[in-house]
């Protein structure tokens, strides 16, 4: 069994684990980032986000119920991602069905459970399981650290795309920007509350193993976006610099 | 190395060169006692003033706007809002509170109203 690591070593661990899969770098991703995609697959994007992050009070929720009193200050944090989520402005899915809207979609379509992949019910289900069913330093690694924390890196390359190429508002486009800057305070806390209570070596290793599974999770689900959605229409991708010259531009 | 200095709590954070950091982010990440409630713009809690370097920061976007309100042309930022790529330098009244918090508060633009704007 590996020792207890430091928190600067352990930081480092946590943050290494997830480096090699960032959802940043899957094709759908960097197809929004270089402007590839067409409204259309934002409205297909939205849909699916819906039911991936929408129940993210409930995963809270879960979180907030399996933490232990003494850990005061995770349950705070918990508490207060919730009611940023769902009250404290804009409710959060409701700013994600804006987005779809100004897209062409609408929130009817966004809702119904039907119209998302596979994968974005098997990501909800994940969420659902280690929320409730793993200890809540385990599960903070997972959701907070692994997921949460990665989506200023995703969308600080998506939103300046959506304003100036694809010329919706800021309004419009509000999800992203709130989430920027939202998810690095959320982020940072949640790194905060895994460095103080992973405090075995089993708990530790118990953290890094579901941040890995949480990036992967999110990878394989964005590369299932692309693959599903709009390689019917612009093929397999293929970064910029790698492509033939008779195929740029 | 590029570095934010909290004038007020006499700490300071450096950052790699060619990163470009969250406030709050950073001040958290160090235990800096920077005052914040809120991650998403809201309260106002932690506006700081900037005394050097704000060509090194990214210019606020529409929450920070409205929740600033005139206090943006006075120099303020909001730390949660606020990325930095080079050396800045910030203040801040150590007892400050939420802009809707304040006595007879009225400064600084109001979220209420936002609804359908736009």
């Amino acid at each position: 069994m590996a020792d207890l690591m430091s928190h600067s070593d352990f930081r480092v661990a946590l943050e290494e684990a997830f480096s090699g899969t960032m959802a940043k770098d899957a094709s759908f991703s960097r197809a929004w980032a270089t402007g590839k995609l067409h409204k259309e697959h934002f409205v297909h994007w939205a849909t699916n986000h819906y039911h991936y992050i929408g129940p993210f009070g409930d995963y809270l929720g879960l979180m907030y119920a399996n933490t232990p009193d003494h850990a005061r200050d995770a349950k705070d944090f918990l508490l207060q991602n919730m009611y940023e989520e769902e009250l404290s402005d804009d409710r959060h899915t409701d700013l994600l069905i804006r987005f779809a809207e100004a897209c062409g979609g609408t929130r009817a379509y966004v809702q119904d459970r039907n119209n998302a992949m596979p994968f974005a019910k098997g990501m909800q289900g994940w969420m659902y399981y280690v929320s409730g069913r793993e200890n809540f330093v385990v599960s903070s690694a997972a959701l907070i650290v692994g997921l949460e924390s990665q989506v200023p890196s995703i969308y600080r390359t998506q939103y300046p795309t959506l304003i100036n190429k694809y010329g919706f508002s800021e309004w419009e486009a509000e999800f992203f920007d709130l989430h920027i800057t939202s998810d690095e305070i959320h982020g940072e806390r949640g790194y905060q509350i895994v460095l103080k209570y992973a405090d075995t070596p089993e708990l530790q290793q118990r953290c890094l193993h579901y941040v890995r599974e949480a990036a992967d999770m999110r990878f394989a689900y964005t590369k299932a976006l692309y693959q599903t959605y709009v390689e019917p229409d612009l093929g397999p991708w293929v970064e910029e610099d790698e492509r033939e010259p008779a195929l740029v531009g | 190395m590029p570095r934010i200095y909290f004038k007020t709590a006499e700490a300071y954070v450096d950052f790699a060169e060619g990163e470009e950091v969250n406030v709050l982010r950073m001040a958290i990440r160090e235990n800096i006692d920077v005052p914040w409630q809120c991650a998403s713009g809201n309260c106002g809690t932690d506006r700081l003033v900037v005394e050097d370097g704000a060509e090194n920061l990214d210019p606020p976007r529409r929450r920070e706007r409205a929740r600033l309100g005139e206090l943006v042309d006075e120099g303020y930022r909001l730390a949660c809002q606020t990325y930095t790529r080079g050396d800045v330098t910030f203040s801040w009244d150590p007892d400050q509170v939420g802009l809707d918090d304040e006595p007879g508060s009225s400064s600084g633009g109001s979220r209420a109203g936002w609804a359908g704007t736009g």
